[in-house]
């Protein structure tokens, strides 16, 4: 079977006020995955979606979205996409059936069509049973659902979604994957960024990791794991401000309470940490290696963890 | 499109409270208060304290025509109380005392060798001691006519003769123009639904503002709207609840106040027109301010200063002949003018054509405004 490009960017460049916000990046997202476009906040994701949707023109490059060119065929890719921005654009005051008629109207869904429409991507969101409330009384969860909603109502079939769980309670958030999983099979494309690798490691098949605007890696989840993710060994001490050294290994790096040191010898590693820490009497209440991760391939990749940047 | 995007905003204002405050409670206020305060101007007496030492058929009959002819509600006082009278007219308390002397009566059956007197006690601040004064004046003129009429009669001369010879050279002959009544009403009423149909700039500033800030004219840009489209279902919004505004601020005037309205169609007009302006230029500020605080002040200031040069609170005689012709540049003033022609003067559509062309002129300038200044900020609203 034929598998068509959904997204096409070729040398896509854009700066603000001289400051590069994108170097000349690009990347293909097949039709039907779901592409997840991973990076530090100022990495230049949302910069690359809203060149994508039309908000912002590029300095130089070429978006194409299902063949067509975006510099051209504008209003054409309109009626194909469904943007959830970063932040909550719903009106408040009123309610989410409101708020979601007022938004299918936009994307020129009107009537019983509509109407439908606002029945079928409320139970999809989940709330139903909310719709005819102000969305001013909902949970900031409920609301991010409602604004995910929003862009689905003309059936689109690339949904490009901006950072859609941040701050968000754990119920929203599985309820959105299990909304993207299944709009997935029914065959929408999404491209989904995020700065949290392990939202990308449940639902994405394919990515871009992006920072300071270059693409450092890109392709199959799978692909990128094996190429650019090491091994690594993870250490926990009790009560210890630095790690113990370990002669012919490099520099391990702080980790939420320990530290993590990459390794194509983790077995060495972790004896060798395990003798100095027996050496100098430290108390040891984590060694284990770690398993090839995005978070290594980041790290591998930058130099830096995600969380630190 | 633009439909929906106006239908969105109705259900949003209908939502805020602080949009019928602004639009609808607050002018309704303002009439009410300034309607009671001046509505009854004509029927209100100045208190006029007054000693009658004289006690006689004189000076009752001095009194009674003072309070006929001057309007003036008097108050007798007694002897006794004449020096805490003064005090308080020294204090400011108090702007007048009328004491009628002992003696009044006969001084004025003395003939040519006396002169009856009456004793104005005033403060030299207040503006009642002048109207007071020729009131005075007049009825003293008065007798000063019956007794020469008496003098004429006693030298022989008929009725004829005497009329002949009193018959002032000048007469003054009242020629009504307007065939409405005027009152002050015809004044607020007009005035106050013109000054606050541009506060409704507040909200449309608000709105075009957080859309913008909340990121949902971006967002708005990624659907099928046409930025036109955005800018015109705003002000389709703005522009019927404006006309809406101003319709029940008008009925409001005519039947709690017997306000006459003139022409209802060419009212209608006036008021379409009106909204026309109001919201064109109110989109201008849209699109021009950085903030929500920029933009209210510069709302004030059209509103407020607007009112003012455009005789909104007093008539635009009342002002300096430079400031009058200062106002011919500001749209209250066309508003105004026309409602009143309309309302007072039993103007007709054909008659108010030129004030209506001065407020389309207006509407056009602001349209013009925002047009020119809409890409940026819609491009502002994408950054």
């Amino acid at each position: 079977m034929h598998v068509q490009t959904a997204i096409t960017i070729e040398s896509l460049a854009k700066s603000y006020a001289g400051k590069p916000a994108l170097k000349a990046i690009g990347f293909e997202v097949r039709e039907g995955s779901c592409f997840g476009l991973l990076g530090p906040n100022g990495a230049g994701k949302s910069t690359t979606m809203k060149i994508l949707c039309g908000l912002l023109d590029p300095d130089h490059g070429r978006v194409a979205v299902f063949g067509k060119d975006a510099s051209s065929s504008g209003e054409e890719i309109r009626r194909q996409v469904g943007y959830v921005p970063q932040s909550i654009t719903l009106y408040e005051k009123l309610s989410a059936a409101d708020n979601l008629k007022f938004f299918g109207e936009m994307y020129g869904v009107r009537g019983p069509v509509l109407k439908e429409r606002i029945a079928d991507v409320l139970e999809q969101v989940g709330l139903a049973d909310r719709a005819k409330d102000a969305v001013d009384s909902f949970s900031g969860g409920m609301k991010r659902r409602v604004n995910i909603a929003a862009a689905l109502l003309h059936k689109p079939r690339l949904l490009i979604m901006d950072e859609p769980t941040v701050g968000i309670d754990p119920q929203s958030r599985n309820h959105i994957f299990e909304m993207i999983r299944s709009l997935q099979h029914e065959g929408v494309t999404v491209l989904y960024s995020t700065h949290y690798m392990e939202e990308v490691e449940a639902l994405c098949d394919s990515l871009a990791i992006i920072d300071h605007g270059e693409v450092m890696a890109q392709g199959e989840l799978s692909e990128v794991l094996d190429r650019f993710g090491t091994q690594a060994v993870y250490l926990e001490l009790d009560g210890q401000q630095e790690p113990p050294e370990i002669a012919g290994f490099g520099k391990p790096v702080s980790k939420d309470r320990g530290w993590i040191l990459e390794t194509s010898s983790p077995l060495e590693a972790i004896a060798s940490w395990a003798a100095t820490c027996q050496a100098q009497a430290l108390r040891v209440k984590q060694l284990e290696i770690v398993r090839p991760s995005l978070e290594t391939v980041f790290l591998s990749l930058t130099g830096t963890t995600l969380r630190d940047v | 499109m633009v439909f929906s995007l106006a239908v969105k905003e109705w259900k949003l204002l209908l939502k805020e409270k602080g949009t019928f405050f602004w639009l609808l409670l607050l002018p309704i206020l303002f009439i009410v208060l300034f309607g009671s305060v001046f509505g009854n101007l004509g029927e209100t007496k100045v208190s006029l304290p007054y000693i009658d030492l004289d006690q006689s058929q004189a000076s009752r009959s001095f009194l009674a025509s003072l309070e006929q002819k001057g309007g003036y509600a008097l108050e007798e006082k007694n002897e006794s109380q004449l020096d805490d009278l003064l005090s308080r007219i020294r204090g400011g308390k108090a702007s007048a005392l009328l004491v009628l002397p002992d003696g009044f009566a006969d001084d004025l059956k003395g003939g040519s060798e006396a002169q009856a007197s009456v004793e104005l006690y005033e403060d030299a601040t207040s503006q009642v001691v002048q109207p007071l004064r020729s009131t005075l004046e007049n009825i003293a003129s008065g007798m000063r006519e019956s007794n020469i009429e008496d003098e004429l009669r006693a030298a022989g001369l008929n009725v004829g003769q005497i009329d002949q010879a009193m018959t002032a050279p000048l007469r003054i002959e009242d020629k009504p123009q307007n065939v409405q009544s005027t009152n002050s009403l015809t004044q607020i009423v007009p005035g106050y639904t013109v000054m606050f149909v541009f506060f409704i700039i507040i909200s449309m500033i608000r709105r075009f503002l957080g859309d913008k800030s909340s990121g949902i004219t971006a967002r708005l840009r990624t659907t099928r709207m046409s930025p036109l489209s955005y800018l015109l279902g705003m002000w389709l919004a703005y522009l019927v609840v404006a006309v809406i505004q101003c319709a029940i601020l008008l009925t409001f005037g005519h039947f709690v106040y017997g306000m006459p309205l003139g022409d209802v169609v060419a009212a209608a007009a006036v008021v379409l027109v009106l909204a026309v302006c109001g919201t064109g230029i109110g989109l201008a500020v849209c699109m021009i301010v950085r903030g929500e605080n920029q933009g209210i002040g510069i709302t004030q200031l059209i509103a407020l200063g607007g009112a003012v040069l455009g005789g909104l609170w007093f008539p635009i005689e009342y002002l300096p002949k430079t400031m009058q012709t200062i106002s011919h540049f500001i749209p209250q003033y066309w508003a105004q003018k026309a409602f009143q022609d309309i309302m007072t003067r039993e103007a007709h559509l054909s008659a108010v054509l030129p004030s209506l062309a001065a407020l389309l002129g207006f509407a056009a300038l602001g349209l013009l405004v925002a047009l020119a200044r809409f890409r940026g900020f819609m491009k502002s609203a994408l950054d």
